[in-house]
């Protein structure tokens, strides 16, 4: 009897969790994405704590402005006092770097990472999971307190993304990613992120909630003692100025 | 009298051997000078040489077939297409070719458990580089590793750093040509000798890793690199490459001689696209350490230069004190006929004759204790081996800088021996007859 139980238990543990189907889980990208993509202006104040092995811990404070309608995104650093004045822009396809120390603008990728700490642009602009990624179901987990859906992701092909894998924990009750792991191309693990704290604002442009994220633990999964806070501050849905987005007026900030 | 004249000679010999404290202390002086640009010399021709096996070694041809490739305006890749293509043409149009490699480029991060770093990776067939392996001194494991897609050879330097031996793990982290996040886990199997400043930021693995790692098909490379059977053919063979390949249809960037990693922010900011080649040389991929070479050279002939002077200044002065001891001997000279000429030619012969003893007495000592220090292996310091681009001391003056130092020194001294001797010669027998004192 005991081992008939045993053996019951265990092919009911073995038994995988009810599969969600692609079109839905394909919806559910298209959800995640929606509710973080504002239809007009936005701007925050984001602090980027950056801890890594023999170096002192650094603070940076950046604006982060964007116009999603217009895919504009431009980061503008105002502490601390070395990196003042920097900037980043992204006009049509290019992403272009600003040092105000040398007055030069240089044009990079948009993968590249945010002012040498963990986040990469993505961690910032508008949220594209359903437009580059292929869903695939992972599962039933529970984090923590939370019940969540296991989404395995992969890119699609011909769209170039900084992490070609990932694995979302998405919150089964209110739809919030919890956590993501992004892998390298080789397969190895090379981010985790965790979202402890999700905020909503009235969008006049949507006339919809918008979701941010208010903090973003993100984790070196291949240098394990580097790691980055991300606290998203004071975001504001009003219109910013026409002619914001501009490197004349980047470079005017540091004059 | 002419110049030649043995009486001569023997006049200016003995006049040195009569006043011998004299001549010994300014024997000496010339001497210590003479050695010491012996020795500088020697230290600037072993920095030479070090920059050049170092540069040649790792990160260089004696000419560099390079570019970038831009499969948008944004993204600048220092890769090379259709290297097989390219090769062919080096084969056929450079006659003075010794043999040419092909090298992976990259830039990535070496993570180990206990510390991480920024490196150059040099993507290495190992069996089709006979320099590599002549050059590089293994202090342990083997270069047979490198044929192993996950076989790393790291310098001595970098494995104290990151706590590594031979059989341990690390992990590169890089992103591909197109902005992906990549990674390849690697085995250390060789751990060599450090080879200059150079050595601290560049390590190797094989070509098969690094393409892994990059992502890069077989028709495209980091680099072609060149070597020649004479270094001094470069220039001419570098021009002629510029128009065998612009001849064959591949676009060339404007010369420029500097490193290709400096060169990112104009290929970036430029709106190509496509392949673009990149001819340099050895010594435009060192042109960022070259400045040490320029500065010592400066130095070195500054503190030569002041030296010569201060001796110069010494010499003349001596010389004043013979004259005007020999006034008599001068003006009985003249009474019995000796013309101005001897006389000039008679204290010239001096000051010659003690430069001439006096530097290959330098020179001899110089190349001693050279050859001395060389041997010694001394380590140097930290600092020491940034500046000399050594870990140890290398002081090799060549044939050259001996013969150098010969001349110049015993030139100079010649020549400001002539100041006073004009002097002397053109004293009146009668006056200098009556002189006293």
């Amino acid at each position: 009897m005991r081992t008939t139980l045993s053996f019951l238990f265990a092919v009911l543990s073995a038994l995988p969790a009810l599969a969600v189907e692609k079109p839905e889980m394909l919806k559910l990208l298209a959800e995640i994405d929606d509710r973080q993509r504002n239809g007009g202006d936005y701007k925050a104040l984001v602090y980027l704590e950056q801890k890594e092995k023999d170096k002192a811990d650094v603070v940076r404070e950046v604006l982060v402005y964007r116009r999603d309608a217009d895919d504009k995104l431009m980061l503008l650093f105002t502490q601390p006092k070395s990196e003042e004045g920097k900037g980043i822009l992204r006009l049509d396809k290019n992403l272009w770097t600003y040092d105000p120390g040398t007055g030069k603008w240089d044009r990079t990728t948009e993968r590249e990472r945010i002012g040498g700490t963990n986040t990469r642009r993505s961690d910032f602009d508008e949220s594209r999971l359903a437009e580059e990624y292929e869903p695939s179901f992972g599962g039933e987990a529970k984090l923590g307190k939370f019940d969540t859906l296991v989404l395995d992701l992969k890119v699609k092909d011909g769209i170039d993304v900084a992490y070609p894998i990932l694995k979302l924990w998405i919150d089964k009750d209110n739809h919030n990613i919890l956590k993501r792991q992004e892998f390298a191309l080789s397969g190895k693990l090379a981010r985790t992120s965790y979202y402890p704290k999700w905020q909503k604002l009235f969008s006049e442009s949507k006339n919809a909630e918008l979701w941010f994220p208010g903090e973003i633990r993100i984790f070196d999964e291949i240098e394990t003692s580097n790691s980055t806070l991300v606290l998203m501050k004071a975001v504001d849905l009003h219109s910013l100025d026409q002619n914001l987005f501009t490197k004349a007026w980047l470079e005017s900030k540091s004059r | 009298m002419s110049i030649f004249d043995p009486i001569l000679w023997l006049i200016a010999l003995r006049s040195l051997l009569q006043h011998r404290v004299r001549t010994a202390l300014l024997g000496a002086a010339v001497a210590v000078v003479t050695a010491l640009l012996v020795s500088l010399a020697g230290i600037y021709v072993g920095m030479k040489e070090t920059l050049l096996v170092s540069a040649t070694t790792l990160m260089s041809g004696h000419v560099n077939v390079a570019g970038f490739y831009k499969s948008t305006q944004s993204s600048s890749a220092p890769v090379v297409t259709q290297y097989k293509q390219l090769r062919e043409i080096v084969q056929k149009d450079v006659p003075e070719l010794d043999y040419v490699v092909q090298r992976g480029r990259g830039w990535a991060k070496l993570i180990s458990d206990t510390g991480s770093m920024q490196v150059g990776i040099g993507g290495i067939d190992v069996v089709n580089e006979p320099g590599f392996i002549k050059v590089v001194q293994l202090k342990s494991g083997s270069l047979e590793g490198l044929k192993r897609p996950d076989g790393l050879l790291l310098f001595e330097e970098q494995a104290k750093k990151l706590g590594v031996q031979v059989g341990d793990e690390l992990t590169f982290s890089a992103a591909t040509y197109k902005g992906t996040n990549n990674t390849i886990d690697v085995t250390v199997v060789a751990i060599a000798a450090n080879i200059g400043m150079l050595s601290g930021w560049n390590t190797f693995m094989s070509d098969e890793g690094l393409r892994k790692l990059y992502q890069l098909n077989d028709e495209t490379t980091g680099a072609l690199q060149i070597y020649l059977k004479d270094i001094r053919q470069v220039k001419p063979v570098q021009e002629r490459l510029r128009k065998s390949f612009a001849a064959a249809g591949f676009e060339l960037m404007d010369a420029d001689p500097r490193p290709f990693w400096t060169k990112f922010d104009s290929a970036n900011r430029e709106s190509w696209t496509g392949q673009k080649l990149d001819i340099t040389n050895w010594e435009d991929e060192t042109s960022f350490v070259q400045w040490f070479v320029t500065i010592l050279t400066v130095v070195a002939t500054t503190v030569i230069f002041v030296l010569t002077v201060i001796i110069g200044v010494g010499i003349m002065n001596v010389m004043w004190i013979s004259i005007r001891e020999r006034t008599r001997e001068i003006g009985t000279l003249r009474a019995v006929g000796m013309q101005r000429t001897s006389v000039l030619a008679m204290f010239v012969t001096e000051g010659f004759l003690l430069g001439i003893i006096g530097t290959i007495i330098g020179v001899v000592t110089g190349a001693l204790v050279s050859s001395a220090l060389t041997s010694a292996h001394i380590v140097l310091p930290k600092g020491a081996q940034m500046v000399l681009m050594s870990e140890k001391l290398i002081v090799a003056p060549t044939l050259g800088w001996i013969v150098f130092a010969v001349v110049f020194i015993t030139g100079s001294i010649t020549l400001i021996s002539l100041i006073p001797s004009l002097r002397a010669a053109q004293m009146k027998p009668v006056t200098a007859m009556s002189h006293v004192g």
